[in-house]
C-alpha cells in the first residue's frame, strides 16, 4: 500500500512550487556542473542534484529573491555533496577516483573536454571545504563577503582557504602534468 | 586582504571551465521529469534539513531506547512484584507491538504480556514518515542506478525487487520500472524487457523516460 496521499496544496504553495521549479530548471546544468566540481561522481550525480532540488524546493520560502540564485544553490549543492563525503568515506576507506569523465559526458569538443577534466582531476585533489572556496571565487566569480556568509564561515577563514587552495590546485596541475609528460 | 594572483596558464583554465556545459537533453529531461515527480508526490522534508542534526536524531533515538528499556525493566520488576497467585492463570494479550518507523517487527510479539490492548491504530503495519521513505527510496534507487552504470545489471535487481516490494506505487516507480527494463534488457532477458518496457508505457505513457525505455529492449545484448 503505497505511503502517498493525495491532497490538493494551497495555491500559495503551487506558486511556490511553480517559481522553484522554474529556478531549477534555470540552474539544473550549473547545478549539476558544481557537483561535479565538488567532486560527485558521475554515477551519483543524477541523484545528487535531485537532492539539491529536494533541498531546495524545502527552503524556497526562506530564499530572498532579491540575491543572486547561484550563491544559494552552490551552499546547498556544498552541504549536499559535503554530507554524501562523509558518507562515502565511512563506506570506503581510500576513495576511489572515477575516471568517468572520459566517457560520453557533457562536454562536447575533445579540447574543451580535456581542459575541463583537467580542472576537475585537480580539484579533487583539494579538500573539500577549501575547494569549495575556490570555486565560487575563482570560478564562479563569487565576492569573498559573499562566499564566507553563504558558506557561514569567516571572512578570514575565506582568504586563508583560498591562498592555500589556489597552492593546492597549482601543484595538482603541476603534478599531473609532468605525470603525463612521463608517459 | 591581498592575494598573490594566479599564475595565467592556471588562471586560464579557471576561466574555461567558468561557463557551465549545457547537460545533454536526455539528462536533462530525466533531472526535470524527477524533479516534477518530486512535486506531484506531495511534501516532503529536505534531504539536507533531515542531514542537518543527524547526531542529534540518533542521540534522540538512543534516549528512546534508553527510555522503553527502563520503562520495560520497570514493568517487568512490578509484575514480578505484585504477580497474582500461581493459582490464577495470567491474563494473556497477544501483544500489538509498535515498532518504530525504521524498524519494521512483526505486528504482533510472540511473547505472551499482559498489556492493555493498544488503539485500532497502533496495529497498522507501521509506515515510514514521508521524509525517512523519500531517503530510503532514493537509497534504493541510487543503489540500482550505480549497478546500470557499472553494467552490473544482475546486481540492480535486487535493489530494483526491494524498492518494488516496499514502494510498488512510490514517488520514483517510474524511474524503477526504467531501471529494470534496462537491466532486463542487459541481462539479454528480452522478453522479459520487452514485457516490463510495455507495462512501462502502460503505466506511464507520458513519461519523458518512455522513449529510451522502448528502445531498451532492442538495443542492449
Amino acid at each position: 500500500m503505497s505511503h502517498l496521499r493525495l491532497v490538493t496544496p494551497p495555491a500559495s504553495q503551487v506558486s511556490s512550487d511553480t517559481a522553484c521549479l522554474d529556478a531549477f530548471q534555470k540552474e539544473v546544468d550549473y547545478v549539476y556542473r558544481t557537483l561535479r566540481r565538488l567532486g560527485v561522481s558521475p554515477s551519483e550525480v543524477e541523484d545528487l542534484t535531485q537532492e539539491v532540488f529536494l533541498a531546495l524546493r524545502g527552503s524556497w520560502a526562506a530564499f530572498d529573491p532579491g540575491r543572486p540564485l547561484r550563491p544559494y544553490l552552490f551552499g546547498i549543492a556544498f552541504r549536499i555533496a559535503s554530507a554524501h563525503q562523509r558518507k562515502r568515506s565511512r563506506e570506503v576507506a581510500f576513495g576511489i577516483v572515477e575516471v568517468g569523465d572520459a566517457g560520453p559526458g557533457p562536454d562536447d569538443a575533445l579540447q574543451s573536454k580535456q581542459a575541463r577534466a583537467l580542472v576537475l582531476a585537480a580539484l579533487e585533489r583539494i579538500p573539500l571545504p577549501r575547494r569549495a572556496v575556490l570555486v565560487m571565487h575563482d570560478i564562479d566569480d563569487v565576492a569573498v563577503s559573499e562566499v564566507a556568509r553563504v558558506l557561514g564561515i569567516p571572512l578570514f577563514t575565506v582568504y586563508s582557504r583560498l591562498r592555500k587552495a589556489r597552492r593546492e590546485l597549482q601543484a595538482a596541475l603541476r603534478r599531473m602534468l609532468k605525470e603525463a609528460d612521463g608517459r | 586582504m591581498s592575494q598573490p594572483p594566479l599564475p595565467p596558464e592556471v588562471r586560464a583554465l579557471l576561466d574555461h571551465e567558468r561557463e557551465v556545459p549545457p547537460l545533454p537533453a536526455a539528462v536533462r529531461a530525466r533531472l526535470l521529469g524527477r524533479a516534477r515527480a518530486a512535486l506531484v508526490a506531495g511534501n516532503i522534508a529536505t534531504p539536507a534539513a533531515l542531514r542537518t542534526a543527524p547526531r542529534l536524531r540518533w542521540a534522540a533515538a538512543a534516549a528512546l531506547v534508553v527510555l522503553a528499556s527502563a520503562a520495560g525493566a520497570a514493568a517487568y520488576g512490578l509484575r514480578a512484584r505484585f504477580a497474582p497467585p500461581p493459582s490464577r492463570p495470567p491474563i494473556v494479550v497477544p501483544a500489538a507491538v509498535v515498532a518504530p518507523p525504521s524498524t519494521p517487527t512483526p505486528a504482533a510479539s510472540s511473547a505472551p504480556a499482559d498489556v492493555q490492548p493498544a488503539p485500532p491504530h497502533a496495529v497498522e503495519t507501521p509506515r515510514l514518515s514521508p521524509a525517512d521513505a523519500a531517503r530510503a527510496e532514493l537509497r534504493l534507487l541510487r543503489q540500482a542506478r550505480a549497478a546500470v552504470a557499472r553494467q552490473d545489471f544482475a546486481a540492480a535487481l535486487g535493489p530494483i525487487a526491494e524498492h518494488t516490494r516496499r514502494f510498488r506505487d512510490g514517488r520514483l516507480a517510474e524511474e524503477r520500472e526504467a531501471l529494470r527494463v534496462k537491466s532486463l534488457a542487459g541481462l539479454g532477458r528480452t522478453d522479459e524487457a520487452r514485457r516490463a518496457a510495455a507495462a512501462f508505457e502502460a503505466r506511464f505513457p507520458r513519461s519523458v523516460l518512455l522513449p529510451a525505455v522502448s528502445k531498451m529492449p532492442a538495443s542492449e545484448p
